[in-house]
């Protein structure tokens, strides 16, 4: 296994295994770099072990709660410094659709 | 006493025996949170870290500036004992002397300057504060300054910034603060970049006023100035037009991106619980950093009160409070905040009260956003600043059915920060908002329907009151 990585998902199942997907992922390795964050493509999968050429994804909740298992992160290519959209557009969104 | 910049605040601080020095080398991950946090819990003085892990010496991280009633006598310049009446008081008359600022052409901002490909915000030894937070917080007790481009109008607000990499911070300013609003009606329909400075370690005066809800086109410089009996110096930032605190520590200057996201938090707020998770938060490049040689950077450990949140920020929030129902024909008499109460409940005293009042008072209170949660009016008599009269007459004098009025909030203007609140409602800043009147009703005739107060000063005689006082020691007491 390679470098840690960290990802917050409203919950675990929002996971998408097994295709290229785009996800923010925050670097792990120690110094004064350790938090900040990349948004890849990668391919995600709960078994590590049949991952192994995959670095280490440890996952924690919308909340900020560790899932125990972390699962196998395969980063093919950064994807930008950020997403498009609008700020405050997750929130505009929940309020237009209630 | 005003303090002109965070050195000299430091130097009091030292003086009046309300600061510790950390010498001992400290990790920026978790371990400043924690001792931070504790310190909080243990009521203990604002803490210097003065050796933090993988950064230079000569770089320091300042925690609880006005994390107790004392600090923020001794920034106002008053006795470190000032009662909390009088800090509410003393505010409340010093604001309305508004004092312009002071433009320099330079200051202790520039004593270094960074800018474009050289920015690097892991320059500046961000805390991880808590276990889990969604990264490292730049900004927790800052001054976030932006403009309106018409009115040329700038606003400061307290927001907090995480590190989302070496260019780029992303940030929790909600949609109906000041900074939203402007973002949504003034930049993002042209699609054009919003300017902003995040700016730490200024006075602790401007930090306070920078926390504080003034209205849509006051100028807080000018509040800071009036409430610190100086004028606040000022200096333009280096890549836009905003003006900053001359004698801050550090300045972040950034531009908010209109048509970009990116995520943000969780992070553990100031009602004492992480409850609104990871979202899409605003995104702001950074295009140049200044700041003083051995920089200090001013960060808060949120959590469980007392932190700066919980009791300082409840000053300016419950004058805030005061001045609006004022203004709306109120008959308010105080307004006040416990620590305890996380800005969620506030206490109004009235003159007179009723139903109809207490109905009036929930309509302003959630007209443009609602932080309040609980509203409990109270007559005056009560004396709001004493919780055991509060909770007595809130036993005593709310009906439970009849007391108890409950309005729903428009859909963004509820406060996500509200733990009690479903996922759904704090992703959409949607909050009931519930008062309690402990108010006599007024048609209640005197004579028959209102109950006797049975306290020493309501149902006695005045000829035995005095008697009583008079011989008090004679009685053997």
């Amino acid at each position: 296994m390679g470098k840690e990585w960290l990802i917050f998902v409203p919950g675990i199942e929002d996971l998408i295994e097994g295709k290229e997907t785009i996800v923010t992922i925050r670097d792990l390795s120690p110094g004064r770099k350790k938090y900040n964050a990349k948004v890849v493509k990668a391919i995600l999968s709960r078994n590590p072990e049949e991952f192994p050429e995959a670095d280490i994804l440890w996952v924690r909740s919308w909340i900020g709660t560790l899932y125990q298992r972390p699962w196998a992160i395969k980063i093919i290519e950064e994807a930008g410094d950020y997403i498009h959209g609008s700020p405050h557009g997750e929130t505009l969104g929940s309020i237009s659709d209630l | 006493m005003s303090f002109k910049d965070l050195r000299e605040f430091i130097s009091r601080l030292k003086e009046t025996g309300d600061i510790k020095f950390v010498k001992e080398e400290v990790d920026w991950e978790l371990e400043v949170g924690a001792v931070s946090r504790r310190n909080y819990e243990l009521s203990g003085p604002a803490i210097l870290f003065e050796k933090i892990k993988d950064y230079p010496s000569g770089y320091s991280i300042l925690n609880g500036s006005l994390g107790t009633f004392r600090r923020v006598a001794i920034a106002f310049g008053l006795p470190p004992e000032t009662s909390v009446r009088e800090l509410y008081r003393e505010y409340e008359k010093r604001k309305e002397h508004l004092i312009p600022p002071k433009i320099l052409e330079k200051g202790p901002c520039k004593e270094n300057i960074i800018r474009g490909s050289d920015v690097d915000v892991n320059h500046f030894p961000a805390p991880y504060i808590h276990e889990g937070d969604g990264g490292r917080y730049i900004g927790t007790w800052d001054i976030v300054v932006c403009m309106d481009p018409d009115t040329k109008w700038q606003n400061w607000g307290m927001y907090r910034f995480m590190i989302h990499n070496e260019r780029y911070i992303v940030g929790f300013p909600r949609l109906h603060s000041h900074l939203g609003l402007l973002l949504h009606q003034k930049y993002k329909p042209k699609n054009k970049p919003m300017p902003i400075a995040l700016v730490l370690g200024a006075d602790p005066i401007s930090h306070l006023i920078a926390s504080a809800s003034i209205r849509k086109g006051i100028n807080e410089a000018e509040v800071s100035g009036a409430v610190n009996r100086e004028a606040i110096e000022l200096v333009k930032c280096e890549t836009n037009d905003l003006m900053v605190p001359a004698h801050a520590e550090i300045v972040i200057e950034g531009e908010i991106l209109p048509d970009a996201t990116a995520q943000e938090g969780p992070f553990g707020e100031y009602p004492g619980y992480r409850t609104e998770g990871v979202r899409m938060g605003v995104l702001a490049r950074i295009n140049a950093i200044t700041f003083r040689d051995n920089p200090i950077l001013t960060m808060i450990s949120l959590g469980i009160p007392p932190d700066d949140n919980s009791v300082a920020t409840p000053i300016t929030s419950a004058i805030a409070v005061k001045e609006r129902l004022k203004a709306s024909g109120i008959p308010v008499t105080d307004v006040y905040t416990p620590p305890e109460a996380v800005i969620h409940t506030v206490i109004i005293g009235v003159k007179s009260g009723g139903n109809a009042i207490v109905r009036q008072i929930l309509d302003i209170l959630t007209t443009r956003r609602s932080d309040w949660s609980k509203i409990i009016v109270v007559d005056q008599d009560v004396d709001v600043f004493d919780m055991a009269q509060v909770i007595h007459a809130l036993s005593t004098k709310c009906h439970p059915r009849r007391g108890i009025i409950i309005k729903d909030v428009e859909k963004g203007k509820g406060n996500p920060l509200t733990p009690c609140l479903t996922p759904e409602e704090r992703r959409a800043y949607m909050a009931p908002v519930v008062a309690f009147d402990c108010t006599w009703p007024p048609e209640w005739p005197k004579e028959t329907h209102i109950p006797i107060k049975s306290s020493f000063n309501e149902i006695y005689p005045e000829e035995i009151k005095q008697k009583v006082i008079e011989k008090w020691k004679s009685y053997g007491f």
